[in-house]
């Protein structure tokens, strides 16, 4: 049973003309315990697709449906912070708040209720490879892979369904990669998350379940 | 929760942004904490004084206005004094008429005539008298001393008896005594009002030997019949004490009375000169007009008009008043600027932090909740500062606010002193605002305690609410604009 459901999804830019679409019916499904791969040339709108998915923009043409329910009738901001986690290429941390501060923002935002929250983290941080030295280090101060595997620490804190990567290892060396794909794989085989990923990397293309490829309407 | 936790993370861990808008909210809140202060205090002291001070109203003669009216030429003479002599004067009738008006709050007035006396000698600064009283004394020409006393020192009053009795409807007619420029030193005020009982002047009670509860006799130089006063009190006259020139205060023959014993006297001899002087207290400044009406309805002479001490009043809180006003505006140029300076903070703070919003805003958080943080990481700020300007303040508003009233009030008096001078009066004071003009003394405010009381604090902080909300509009427009995608992929 799809968690998200893609229905003819068109997009075009608000000053475009009527008949130029980034891209044009779109049928996507995406059940949980599985991983997707979403790939494109660049421009192809892989990001814009991600940002319609997250309900950061609305689509043109069609509908997405999370869990049978249309996004554009959804409190969106309730939808982004309870049941997705978004992880960017580009971490998209607060960085004058430490690591664990960045964590329980999100699981405050998410109105999670449990005791001990500080104990969570530290769970979450061991869980994608951080240890507790980590946690109240300023941002800044953590290195490329440190800072993703944080913000995937973060998108997983209030326990979404799904977990949706914007080029997740684009900044990262190749041995980190590897790292990074083997939470993701994890999250979607042991947790029953539904990972999409939306990527240029053939080597998450391959260790993905399914691969989408977007194909720019424009040209 | 995760809002005001959200908040003060931001405000430790931006400390250069914060300082900044700390220091221009201190200075604002100090400033307007003086100001208030200041404004607040000075209300207070004006609406005070006008509390405490009536508006008083007394009826006078008009001669400019008679004087217009009169015809010219050598025959008009006769016709116009005739005129003259056509005006009533004001009488006791006429005065109780006008005090029953509900216009006023009461009235009082001082009913004053003159008497001689065998007994009393006449204290008078005239050397030639005293040198024909020292031959009165020895009883040589005692009849013709004691006329050509009378041609000599007739008073401006015209009343012709050595001894002016004032005779006084009540104790709140005694203003000299109230402002204390006359004071009881030995016994006390009368306290019956109908009462052969007087109050003397210690000079005269000096020269004559007189003590408390002695009597005194006076006598009517009409019919000669007499009068026994017993003395109930002996006072003594400050009203001018750096007088250089006269041997004696000009009260020195002044006995003091009741009203009521004086229309005694008038009802023995209704011929013996008299004047009476009314005080009306008025319920307010709005009644004056009306007030002026009811007097010509109930017959009061076109000839007579109602003066008031009401520029007497505004006068003496004119110093106060400038400095409220002075306070006031500084108080609205330094929030204008404030709110601006604030304004454009916050814009660019909100242009560094737009990164912020947009993770915010991808994680979940709400246009409304994101606003609220802001705006009370602003709010934190503003109120700390708040709470040091006002205690700052408080220390300063006193001295300042004094300081601002003396360069007031010397503003004041070099501009009275420089028009003095035009006279050729050196530094003598001319009429000036502080100056008695025959109704009342008014004291001028010199002299201001500015207190930061509840009413201060709590215009502060209703201006801190307003600066953070004026100045975080900036915000509020900035999150309710920005697309947080369109943010991020910048940063990206």
């Amino acid at each position: 049973m799809e968690i998200l459901k893609l229905e003819n999804i068109g997009y075009r830019y608000k000053d475009a003309p009527k008949d130029k679409y980034v891209f044009k019916n779109i049928n996507y499904e995406f059940e949980q315990g599985k991983m997707y791969a979403i790939k494109g040339k660049s421009g192809s709108g892989k990001t814009t697709l991600l940002s319609l998915i997250t309900g950061l923009e609305k689509c043109t043409e069609g509908k997405i449906l999370y869990d049978n329910q249309d996004l554009k009738k959804m409190n969106l901001d309730k939808y982004r912070n309870t049941d997705i986690g978004i992880v960017f290429q580009s971490y998209n941390l607060l960085p004058s708040f430490t690591a664990i501060e960045n964590i329980i923002l999100s699981m405050d935002v998410s109105n999670v209720k449990i005791k001990n929250k500080k104990q969570k983290v530290l769970e979450l941080m061991k869980s994608v490879g951080l240890s507790e030295e980590h946690a109240n280090r300023k941002i800044l101060k953590l290195s490329g892979g440190e800072q993703q595997r944080i913000a995937i620490a973060r998108s997983l804190s209030y326990n979404p369904k799904i977990i949706i990567a914007d080029e997740p290892t684009g900044n990262l060396d190749k041995e980190t990669e590897a790292e990074i794909l083997k939470i993701f794989e994890h999250l979607a085989k042991d947790e029953n998350k539904c990972i999409i990923i939306v990527t240029h990397s053939q080597k998450v293309c391959d260790a993905a379940d399914y691969v989408y490829e977007l194909v720019n309407n424009e040209k | 929760m995760y809002i005001l936790k959200n908040s003060l993370i931001s405000i430790t861990r931006n400390k250069g942004r914060n300082i900044l808008i700390g220091i221009i909210i201190l200075v604002i809140a100090a400033s307007s904490t003086i100001t208030l202060a200041i404004r607040n205090t000075a209300n207070k002291l004006v609406k005070d004084y006008q509390e405490s001070n009536d508006i008083i109203g007394t009826i006078s003669f008009n001669r400019q206005q008679l004087s217009g009216k009169f015809q010219k030429g050598e025959d008009a003479k006769k016709s116009n004094i005739e005129a003259f002599n056509q005006i009533e004067q004001l009488t006791l009738e006429n005065i109780k008429n006008y005090g029953e008006s509900e216009y006023l709050k009461s009235y009082y007035y001082i009913f004053s005539t003159s008497l001689n006396s065998d007994t009393l000698t006449k204290a008078t600064d005239s050397f030639e008298n005293q040198i024909e009283n020292e031959g009165e004394n020895k009883g040589e020409n005692k009849g013709e001393n004691k006329e050509r006393d009378k041609e000599l020192f007739q008073n401006d009053r015209n009343l012709t008896g050595d001894f002016e009795l004032n005779g006084y409807s009540s104790y709140d007619a005694m203003t000299d005594f109230v402002s204390g420029a006359y004071k009881v030193t030995e016994g006390e005020m009368i306290t019956d009002f109908n009462n052969f009982e007087c109050v003397i002047n210690s000079e005269l009670a000096t020269l004559n030997e007189i003590s408390v509860g002695d009597t005194i006799t006076l006598k009517n130089p009409n019919t000669e019949k007499t009068y026994d006063f017993i003395v109930k009190g002996i006072y003594k006259d400050d009203s001018n004490p750096d007088d250089s020139v006269n041997m004696y205060s000009q009260s020195v023959n002044k006995i003091i009375t009741g009203s009521n014993v004086i229309e005694t006297i008038i009802e023995d001899d209704n011929t013996l000169v008299t004047n009476i002087t009314p005080s009306f207290i008025l319920q307010s400044e709005d009644v004056i007009e009306a007030f002026t009406e009811e007097l010509k309805e109930k017959g009061l002479n076109e000839y007579y008009t109602l003066n008031t001490n009401l520029d007497e009043l505004e006068n003496a809180t004119q110093s106060i008043e400038n400095v409220k006003t002075f306070a006031t505006t500084f108080l609205i140029i330094t929030l204008i600027i404030a709110s601006i300076v604030l304004f454009v903070i916050n814009m660019i703070n909100i242009r560094e932090r737009k990164y912020e919003i947009g993770v915010f805003r991808t994680i979940g958080v709400s246009k409304f909740k994101l606003t609220m943080q802001f705006v009370l990481e602003l709010l934190i700020v503003s109120i700390i500062m708040l709470c040091i300007g006002c205690i700052g303040g408080a220390f300063l508003s006193k001295p300042i606010g004094n300081q601002l009233l003396k360069n007031e009030i010397e503003a004041s008096e070099t501009a009275d002193k420089e028009i003095s001078n035009n006279f050729g009066r050196g530094g003598e004071k001319m009429g000036g605002p502080m100056e008695t003009r025959g109704i009342s003394k008014v004291q001028q405010i010199d002299s201001m305690e500015a207190v930061v009381d509840i009413h201060v604090i709590v215009q502060l902080l209703g201006i801190g609410i307003l600066l953070t909300i004026v100045s975080s509009l900036a915000s509020m427009i900035s999150i309710q604009r920005f697309s947080p995608l369109t943010i991020l992929k910048e940063r990206s």
